[in-house]
This record gives C-alpha cells, sequence and structure tokens, in this order.
C-alpha cells in the first residue's frame, strides 16, 4: 500500500515539476495519434460517404463487416502492418519498421472501421426530408451530400474522436510497430507497459494520469458535441 | 404555352398503384387545388411534378421540356420551381441560413442574397427572426420560413402540401393570407394539396377532385355545384344525394324516381342517376304556397341542428332532405320537431349525374 502512496506522490512531482522524459512521451503520442486520426478521418469519412449515399448490393454485409473490425485486436493489426512494412513485406523498402511513421500507419489501420462505421450512422442520423429539402431547393448531388454532412457535423466530429480515443489508448500497435525505443518511438502506452514491469511505478502512474486526463477531456468535448 | 403539363402518369408503390393515368395542363399564373382525402396520391403528385421522383409511366413536361432527361438538365428544372412540404423541417443553423439556401446554392452573390432574404423575412414577418436557431421556432414560424426558403428563389411554379396541415386556426390564416398576397403580387403559378375544401377554393381558381385519378378537374364553382361522379359529390358534401330512375318527359324535363318520392330535374339525362340537390338552394313554408318551382314536397321535420346562424333541419318528404335556414326564420315560422312543413326547389337546382 504504501508502495503505491508513495508511487503516486512521485507521479504527481513529476508531472507538476513537468519532467522532461514525461512531457516528451506524452507530445509524441498526441503527435503520433493526432496524426493517425487526421490521416484515417481524410480517408474513412468519404469512404463512409460513399457507402452512404450509394446503393449497391452487399451492402449490409459490408457494413456488418465494417462494424466487427470496431473490435478488432490491436496486436493483430500490429502484426498486418508489421508484415506489410518490415523488410520482407510490400513496403519494407521505405523502411517505416520502429519509426513513427510505421506506428501513424497501423493507428490509421486500427481506427478506419470505427471512423467509417460512425460516418455512416452519423448520416443515416440525418432525416431523410433533408435530402428531399436540399434537392427540391436545387441542390446538386454534391451540394445535397455537403448539406448532409453539415447536419451531421456533429455526429461526424464525435466518430472521429471516438478514433483518436482508441488511438491514443491502444498498446499493440505501438509495441509491434514502433518497437519501444526511448526517445524515438517511445509513447505513453508502451512506457506504462515497460517501467511497470521494471518496477518503475511512480512513472507510469504518472503516464497513467496524463492518459486518463486525456481521456477525461475527450469525454467532456464527446458530451458537448452530442448536447448539440 | 403550357407551363406545366402531364400525360398518362402513373405511380405504383410496393405494387400498390398510387396513381392512375393523370392528365394535366397548367397555365402561367393559373392556381391549381389538388383535393381529397388522406391516401388520395396527392404527396406523391406533388413529388413527381417536382421531379423528386420519377413516375412508372407516361410523362411530365414542364415549360415544354420533357422532365425525363439527365441528373442536370433536372436540377435546372427544380430551380424554376420550388416546395413547400408538409412535415415542418430545417436545415441546422439561423433563420437567415436557412432562408439563404436556395440562393447560396444557385450561386448567387452575397450583396443580392443579402437584399433578398431581408425583403423576404420581411414580407413574411420573420424580420426580427434572422440570428434566430431555425429549430427554435414555432410550428407556425417553421412554415413560414419554408415559404420564405421557396418565395426567395422567386420560382416560377410553387408547390404546396397541405400548407396549413398542422397549424392552429390563427396560424393557418395568416399562411393563407401571405399564400394570397404572394400569388397577387409576384404572379406565381401555384400548385397546392389540401384536404380543406375551402382553403382550395379560397386560394385556387382550379380545383382537382383525387382520388387515386383526377375524378373532376374545373373552376370551383364547377365542381361544388357540378360534380361528375358520386365521389365527387360525397366529398364535397352535397347534403342531399339520392338514386333513383330517370326518364325525360315530353315537357323536355327529366322525372326521377327514387321509389319513394318522385322529383324534376332540368338536366336530361335517363338510366339509373344520382341527383343531388344543395340545402342552400331549398325553400321551406308552412303553407302550400302558389310557385314556380317545379318540386313541390310535404313531410315532417325528424332533426333539428342548431349550429348557430344557421339553422339545419332534416325533413322527411319519403326520403330525407337537409335544408339550411337562417336562426331569425326558424324562430318567425315557430318550427318545431315533427311540424309538417313544405320544401320547394327549382328543377334547375337538381343536379343529376
Amino acid at each position: 500500500m504504501n508502495e503505491i502512496l508513495e508511487g503516486i506522490r512521485q507521479a504527481v512531482e513529476l508531472i507538476v515539476t513537468l519532467n522532461p522524459e514525461i512531457v516528451e512521451i506524452t507530445t509524441r503520442t498526441l503527435y503520433i495519434s493526432l496524426s493517425a486520426t487526421l490521416i484515417a478521418s481524410l480517408i474513412s469519412v468519404p469512404i463512409g460517404g460513399l457507402i452512404h449515399f450509394r446503393s449497391f448490393k452487399g451492402k449490409r454485409t459490408l457494413i456488418n463487416i465494417i462494424q466487427t473490425l470496431f473490435s478488432i485486436p490491436t496486436v493483430l493489426v500490429g502484426l498486418l502492418v508489421f508484415l506489410l512494412i518490415s523488410k520482407q513485406g510490400i513496403f519494407g523498402s521505405y523502411n517505416l519498421l520502429f519509426t513513427p511513421g510505421g506506428m501513424i500507419i497501423g493507428q490509421t489501420v486500427l481506427i478506419m472501421p470505427i471512423i467509417i462505421g460512425f460516418t455512416i450512422s452519423a448520416l443515416s442520423g440525418v432525416k431523410k426530408h433533408i435530402n428531399d429539402l436540399a434537392i427540391s431547393l436545387g441542390a446538386s448531388e454534391f451540394q445535397t451530400i455537403y448539406t448532409i454532412m453539415r447536419e451531421a457535423k456533429y455526429a461526424l466530429l464525435a466518430a472521429i474522436i471516438l478514433g483518436f480515443g482508441r488511438a491514443i489508448s491502444e498498446v499493440g500497435v505501438a509495441m509491434l510497430l514502433g518497437g519501444n525505443i526511448r526517445g524515438f518511438t517511445r509513447v505513453i502506452t508502451t512506457t506504462i507497459s515497460l517501467e511497470t514491469s521494471k518496477g518503475n511505478v511512480a512513472l507510469s502512474i504518472a503516464l497513467g494520469i496524463i492518459l486518463l486526463a486525456i481521456a477525461l477531456i475527450i469525454n467532456l468535448i464527446l458530451n458537448r458535441f452530442q448536447e448539440k | 404555352m403550357d407551363l406545366l403539363q402531364l400525360k398518362n402518369v402513373s405511380k405504383t408503390y410496393n405494387n400498390k398503384e398510387i396513381l392512375k393515368n393523370i392528365n394535366l395542363k397548367l397555365k402561367k399564373g393559373e392556381n391549381l387545388a389538388f383535393i381529397g382525402p388522406t391516401g388520395c396520391g396527392k404527396t406523391t403528385l406533388l413529388r413527381l411534378i417536382d421531379l423528386l421522383e420519377r413516375p412508372d409511366s407516361g410523362k411530365i413536361y414542364f415549360d415544354g421540356i420533357d422532365s425525363n432527361t439527365s441528373k442536370k438538365k433536372q436540377m435546372e428544372i427544380r430551380r424554376r420551381i420550388g416546395m413547400v412540404f408538409q412535415q415542418p423541417i430545417v436545415f441546422k443553423g439561423s433563420v437567415y441560413e436557412n432562408t439563404a439556401y436556395g440562393l447560396k446554392i444557385r450561386g448567387e452573390d452575397k450583396n443580392h442574397i443579402d437584399e433578398m432574404v431581408n425583403e423576404t423575412l420581411d414580407i413574411l414577418g420573420l424580420g426580427g427572426y434572422h440570428d434566430r436557431n431555425a429549430s427554435t421556432l414555432s410550428g407556425g414560424e417553421t412554415q413560414r420560413l419554408a415559404l420564405a426558403r421557396v418565395i426567395v428563389t422567386e420560382p416560377e411554379l410553387m408547390i404546396l402540401d397541405e400548407p396549413t396541415a398542422n397549424l392552429d386556426p390563427i396560424s393557418s390564416e395568416k399562411i393563407e393570407n401571405l399564400i394570397h398576397s404572394i400569388t397577387y403580387k409576384k404572379e406565381t403559378t401555384i400548385i397546392m394539396a389540401t384536404h380543406d375544401l375551402i382553403q382550395g377554393q379560397l386560394l385556387s381558381d382550379k380545383i382537382a377532385i383525387l382520388n387515386g385519378e383526377i375524378s373532376q378537374i374545373g373552376s370551383p364553382d364547377e365542381v361544388f355545384r357540378k360534380p361528375k361522379t358520386k365521389f365527387v359529390a360525397d366529398f364535397v358534401g352535397v347534403k342531399n344525394l339520392i338514386n333513383g330512375t330517370a326518364k325525360i318527359s315530353d315537357n323536355n324535363l327529366t322525372i326521377i324516381n327514387t321509389g319513394n318520392i318522385t322529383i324534376y330535374s332540368a338536366t336530361q339525362i335517363s338510366g339509373k342517376v344520382h341527383a343531388g340537390i344543395r340545402p342552400e338552394d331549398i325553400i321551406i313554408s308552412t303553407k302550400k304556397v302558389e310557385t314556380s318551382a317545379r318540386n313541390v314536397l310535404k313531410g315532417k321535420v325528424k332533426e333539428l341542428i342548431d349550429t348557430g346562424a344557421l339553422v339545419n333541419l332534416k325533413i322527411d318528404v319519403g326520403e330525407i332532405f337537409t335544408v339550411l335556414m337562417t336562426r331569425q326564420s326558424f324562430l318567425d315560422l315557430k318550427i318545431n320537431l315533427g311540424k309538417e312543413l313544405w320544401i320547394y326547389f327549382k328543377a334547375s337546382a337538381v343536379h343529376v349525374f
């Protein structure tokens, strides 16, 4: 018990004094996950829109598959991307393995299904009447899609934030693709994992508090959007 | 040239034929009301005209252009038409943004949009509402916003689907007055759907009774006074509707025998017929009097309904007739239940079909 209390005391001290290692790890974590979220959003929102606005055979099945991928194990995505970017993989020549770039790719792949899936449900949440209203007022196909996206903007933002939440809190991809290299690819989750096994609880707790704070902020923002 | 023409338009949903062989021509500046019971296909017909749906067969021409064309051409046609939907819907955003939508997507410049939106909102009594969140408006205000959104684009054809269906009487009257003054000022052609006969009469110079197909189309007076089918007669509320066998007599009058009574009509027709006499065309007296009216029948008062200014009498002369009289003459004649009365109506007042 004392060990834990001592750990928390040291953790608070590390945070309050802006310990350089903590700042560095947190910054890197945010950089990697935000980049992954940005790239995944740019790809996934249009894909989700395409699936929503087009009718085609197997649409329902495709949506089911996407929803199943929401809970794909992170290590599985890590493994898949590992095979693609490792020296023998198709993208091996880009030397992405064990770099922040590789981690961004992994997290992007990981959260794409979530953003696509929630984009589809965000757009489905817009009433059919809005579609008719836009068309009736003379909107072109593109203008109609833009209008519906705008109607769903808070739900779309929520989809993106959910994706970010999953990216920042996962370990599997970061560990497999980043390799947890100190000062280069070490992020919050991988540090907690390593430092805890080394017995350095204070650093782990400090990073845990930061991760929780980020989760809390995400939740607050999400709640604000859902109220609108 | 006709602004709108429909040729043999039919539409089926889930194997149910909603609209059958609709033929219609509408000139610029003409106002038409589709009147019919719920589920008669009004909304579907309006959606077809606004090119939101395609007919299964038949053609729709707008200003001579066949609407079965490319998406881009359809959009161009749609930009000349404006539709107000029955459901009150708004885009997320302010009243101003909602009203400006149509002009914005047409790529109009900012100053022009500003000017038009301000003018339109003023006309519709939404002048101080520019920055108000559109979703916080009341039902009547939302409907006025829906009108503003369409009027601001200055459409050549305006389609109104039950524009006052969800409103209280005061808001309804406001909307009716607005539609009236707008059509008068801007010479817009209007097609509206309503189940309200009075509204249809008030706002249109042509009425079409719709029941999957157009049962009758014509001026309100024609449709109300001379219904062509029993459905139309029932729907427009012709009260004294009786069935009988008709034959033409020597003096060119038609004699109709209902089995209980015989009445005369000026319309020449023979065979099985429906005959309708509007309550306001029937005169009552307590004694038999000399009159030019061909039909003179004696009966007893069976029912009295006091509706305020008018009293509604049901008189049994072998068939039950509904007669309306003013409260004053009702008191003067000292009418009570069971009282014997004479009713008179002209042969020309008997509409046979």
